[in-house]
């Protein structure tokens, strides 16, 4: 017989008790939902009018995530078209204890909106921008929809959201759900605090308005809590004014420097939008950038001089004579070259420049970040820290980026923390010792074609987790945390607490599982 | 004839890794097995910490009665003639003492697939786009079609004499048993596993506590006598160790073993669309644990049916390039320059080894390299080094060793 254990708890272990240290004794990749009632099931939500797809046609579509590393099939597929459509199968599925997955761009990398059986439930059907006021400088939209699809809506308005991920195929629900980084989160923050309310379907199927002025403490729950209290359907998000960008660039060859001189403008608000793309840890490119001629003055007359990076010719000469003397390092040479070829001009296309200004840097980056760096396998494990322990951060992780694989780009920013969401914050992506920003850095190897086992990925992957438990750390990613590091970061009361919390909104723990408890 | 997506032959820890992979993709994979089970397995159980951490992530914690007592093992001793003795922790604290009869069974369940226990295999047939398999059950025939099949079958794998029948023949083979004896007096500590690097003992020499009792294990080439062999064994420990144990019970056992493969990247991986995995691929750690490793890359063996479907890609293309990231791990743990200068194994010999006085660092280089001449007529000393070698220059293992 074997022993059920609790979801979200930790099982009896028979083995000594400092066996595998630090780790926790939890299942991290699910066992498949052994489909018990799962024909009452979808004979209950057909009878209510829902349309759930079965078949390895219709499920295999979703068989993984832009992860690439966990496959699993669910049983059905439902196609999101309303709250009252996700309201019945909410329901249905309490009652029948089926696990229900959502998925929205499918951005995670560790199989969290991959389904281990149950249903999924494609919020991609959910896409419409509801409303948008100009005056107000608000937008209502569905959850479904893409961050560029929004942003298309926006442009005609001549209005902007103020953070997106860079990746703009995830979705708003699932971005409001996990975090979410720009290159202005340092100024604005994280994607997650720019929604000012919301629409939830919570786990038992309940269509709830909810904003830190209403229902507050889903509201809480709901942003950055990885879709663990409710299912988010529409949002409504703060806007700006949209403004093109004059970009400067900053090349070092130093980690350390670079991060210290962004550090610097973010503590000084001498940009409106910063951040760090290197390539390996050879060329560390600081991006600065201006909405504004006032702005970009100020920032030359009082900041530029302090900066202590390169131009592109000034680096370019000092890399040449970098590896002049040290010939046997040429192939890194070579790859600096054929990299800065393919990328750099991507930044610079004449279609995107006007008067020297970037126009749209939405589609810019994501043109970008699709062409050169993505692959079939997203495997971008990251670590979020307090700014004073972010140095050590990003060296350790680029020491076990050089150790696995050959090359790699590490994506460094700052997210300017909101003090009145600490409660957003609790058991989040935010590390719970950040005060005013938290930063984040994404170690993103480049696959460039190869294949390597789930365990190579797996072991490259936890080797940056260790990493952020040692320094009381945070994870911020497309996707969920992963389950075995959870508790190791936040330790059991406040994990305990929270699936106390989820245990009472959601019974049959049905929505989501597996993911963080 | 039953037609599913994938066969695995065997009911072990491999077997069980590359079923769940399979399964929670979707697939209809069947699991036949010779024995009924739960069936007995024999086996030191002195698992690794990565295999723990694969069993924990993958099947969830282990239930009580997949161990045996001591429940876990602290690391390893090395003992050489000299009499120097060398305890190494485990990195990461203990590792379970698996109950192989009750482990595998547990980890073929909790995968999902459909085990048909009881069903010996007996041969197959490769049609190109699917394979059939032929096995009896009671004594009558039975026969399924697949379009894979997973060889996951142990040392002596029945699979890989299928496609390649010669394969048997061109390696050494090995012998280990291990006898159980109520223990009078034992001063070996009970928290480690015990090895000798001794070539007077035999090619793999070890001892450790289960369940009250004390084990006394023997590894030779095969031909040679296991009772005699034993014996000596028995008599060094109570001579040398102060080892008092009462004559072996009668449940003594053993098995046929392939030591080379991994030490030599001549690994075998199968032929279109059979797959070998575990030992049956001929993965082994040193000293002799082959679970970790047959746990990752039974997983492996099931994520490549899965990947080359998704791509429409010849399974072995996919399984050998996705399979070369556990030969690097796994051949690099008998590479004496990673085994010099990284730390290629679950415990940190290096450091113990700096903990000895200088006499004794001499000591007990000088009986290892005594050891290692004792596997000279195997004729792998050139091939160890050019695969040492090769390994800074291409980043691995040549691929074109591999069966």
């Amino acid at each position: 017989m074997i022993p059920r254990v609790e979801p979200g708890t930790v099982g009896p272990c028979p083995v000594a008790a400092d066996a595998l240290q630090g780790i926790k004794r939890q299942q991290t990749n699910p066992a498949r939902w052994n489909g018990a009632g799962w024909q009452a099931f979808a004979d209950a939500v057909r009878a209510a009018g829902v349309e759930l797809a079965e078949g390895a046609i219709a499920c295999g579509v979703y068989l993984t995530d832009a992860g690439g590393t966990a496959y699993g099939l669910p049983h059905g597929v439902v196609i999101a078209r309303s709250a009252a459509q996700i309201s019945v199968l909410l329901k249905a599925a309490q009652a029948h204890r089926v696990p229900l997955t959502v998925r929205g761009g499918g951005l995670t990398t560790e199989g969290e909106s991959v389904a281990f059986g149950g249903v999924l439930l494609d919020m991609t059907g959910m896409s419409r921008v509801l409303a948008i006021d100009a005056a107000a400088l608000t937008v209502r939209t569905e959850a479904g929809i893409y961050w560029h699809s929004l942003a298309e809506e926006l442009r005609r308005e001549n209005l902007d959201y103020l953070s997106a991920p860079l990746n703009l195929t995830s979705s708003v629900g699932g971005t409001l759900g996990v975090g979410g980084i720009d290159v202005n989160s340092a100024r604005l923050g994280c994607s997650a605090d720019q929604a000012l309310s919301l629409q939830v379907v919570t786990p038992t199927g309940d269509i709830v308005e909810c904003s830190d002025d209403e229902n507050a403490e889903l509201f809480q729950r709901v942003i950055l809590g990885y879709g663990q209290f409710g299912i988010i359907t529409e949002a409504t998000l703060r806007l700006r004014p949209y403004t093109p960008l004059s970009m400067h660039y900053y090349y070092y060859s130093s980690l350390r420097t670079a991060i210290e001189d962004l550090q610097m403008l973010d503590s000084n608000d001498a940009s409106d939008y910063s951040g760090i793309l290197t390539i390996m840890d050879c060329a560390v490119n600081l991006l600065v950038a201006f909405d504004s001629g006032e702005r970009e003055a100020a920032f030359r007359k009082n900041w530029a001089s302090r900066l202590r990076g390169f131009g592109e010719f000034g680096f370019a000469l000092s890399m040449a004579g970098h590896y002049a003397l040290r010939p046997w390092k040429f192939r890194e040479a070579l790859y600096l070259l054929q990299r800065k070829r393919e990328v750099f001009p991507e930044f610079r296309r004449t279609e995107y420049m006007r008067d020297g200004k970037m126009h749209d840097r939405s589609v810019v980056f994501s043109r970008a970040v699709w062409k050169h760096w993505g692959s079939r396998n997203m495997v971008i494990p990251d670590l979020a820290t307090p700014a004073d322990r972010f140095i050590e951060a990003v060296e350790r992780g680029n020491a076990v980026c050089r150790k696995y694989f050959r090359h790699y780009t590490l994506y460094c920013v700052g997210i300017r923390l909101r003090p009145d969401h600490g409660p957003h914050y609790e058991m989040s992506c935010i590390p719970p010792a950040a005060q005013g920003w938290a930063y984040g850095c994404e170690f993103e190897p480049m696959i460039e074609g190869g294949v390597y086992s789930r365990d190579h990925f797996q072991s490259f992957k936890n080797a940056i987790y260790d990493i952020g438990v040692d320094l009381g750390a945070s994870y911020y990613r497309f996707g969920g945390m992963m389950k075995g590091y959870i508790r190791r970061v936040f330790g059991d009361e406040l994990v305990d607490r929270h699936l106390a919390m989820k245990r009472r909104a959601d019974p049959a723990m049905i929505l989501n599982r597996d993911v963080i408890f | 004839m039953r037609s599913v997506d994938v066969v695995i032959v065997g009911a072990s820890l491999a077997a069980a890794a590359a079923a769940k992979r399979l399964v929670d993709a979707g697939l209809e994979t069947i699991v036949i097995e010779r024995k009924e089970l739960p069936r007995h397995k024999i086996c030191s159980g002195i698992l690794s910490p990565r295999g723990h951490r694969f069993l924990l992530e993958n099947f969830g914690p282990l239930p009580s009665e997949t161990v045996h007592q001591p429940t876990s093992c602290r690391g390893v001793t090395f003992h050489f003639p000299s009499m120097v003795s060398m305890p190494m922790d485990f990195f990461g604290g203990s590792t379970p003492h698996l109950h192989r009869k009750y482990s595998d069974h547990w980890a073929i369940q909790r995968s999902g697939a459909e085990v048909h226990d009881r069903t010996s295999f007996a041969g197959l047939e490769d049609k190109g786009d699917h394979v059939v398999v032929q096995a009896s059950r009671n004594g009558e025939p039975v026969e399924y079609r697949a379009r894979q099949v997973i060889g996951a079958d142990g040392p002596s794998s029945p699979v890989v004499r299928a496609v390649y029948p010669g394969y048997a023949k061109q390696i050494p083979w090995f012998f280990v048993g291990q006898k159980f004896h109520d223990i009078i007096d034992c001063p070996l500590s009970a928290d480690y596993f015990h090895f000798w690097f001794h070539p007077g003992l035999g090619h793999y020499t070890w001892s450790h506590a289960r369940d009250g009792r004390q084990i006394v294990g023997v590894g030779f080439k095969r031909g040679d006598n296991f009772a005699r062999k034993h014996e000596v064994v028995q008599r060094y420990l109570e001579e040398k160790h102060g080892v008092r144990l009462q004559p072996a019970a009668d449940d003594h056992e053993g098995c046929a073993e392939n030591f080379g493969p991994s030490l030599i990247n001549r690994y075998v991986f199968g032929k279109g669309n059979v797959l070998a995995t575990g030992q049956a691929a001929g993965f082994l750690n040193m000293i002799g644990e082959g679970m970790s490793c047959a746990l990752h890359s039974g997983a492996i063996s099931g994520e490549a049916v899965v990947e080359a479907r998704r791509r429409n890609r010849p399974v072995q293309e996919v399984y050998r390039r996705m399979i070369a990231s556990e030969v690097r791990r796994c051949t690099d743990q008998w590479n004496p320059l990673k085994i010099a200068f990284d730390k290629p194994h679950e415990a940190d010999f290096p450091a113990a080894l700096m903990q000895l006085g200088w006499r004794d660092r001499a000591k007990v280089l000088r009986d290892m390299w005594r050891f290692i001449v004792l596997f000279k007529e195997f004729n792998w000393g050139r091939q160890i080094v050019s695969g040492a070698l090769q390994r800074p220059v291409i980043g691995g293992y040549s691929m074109q060793r591999w069966l």
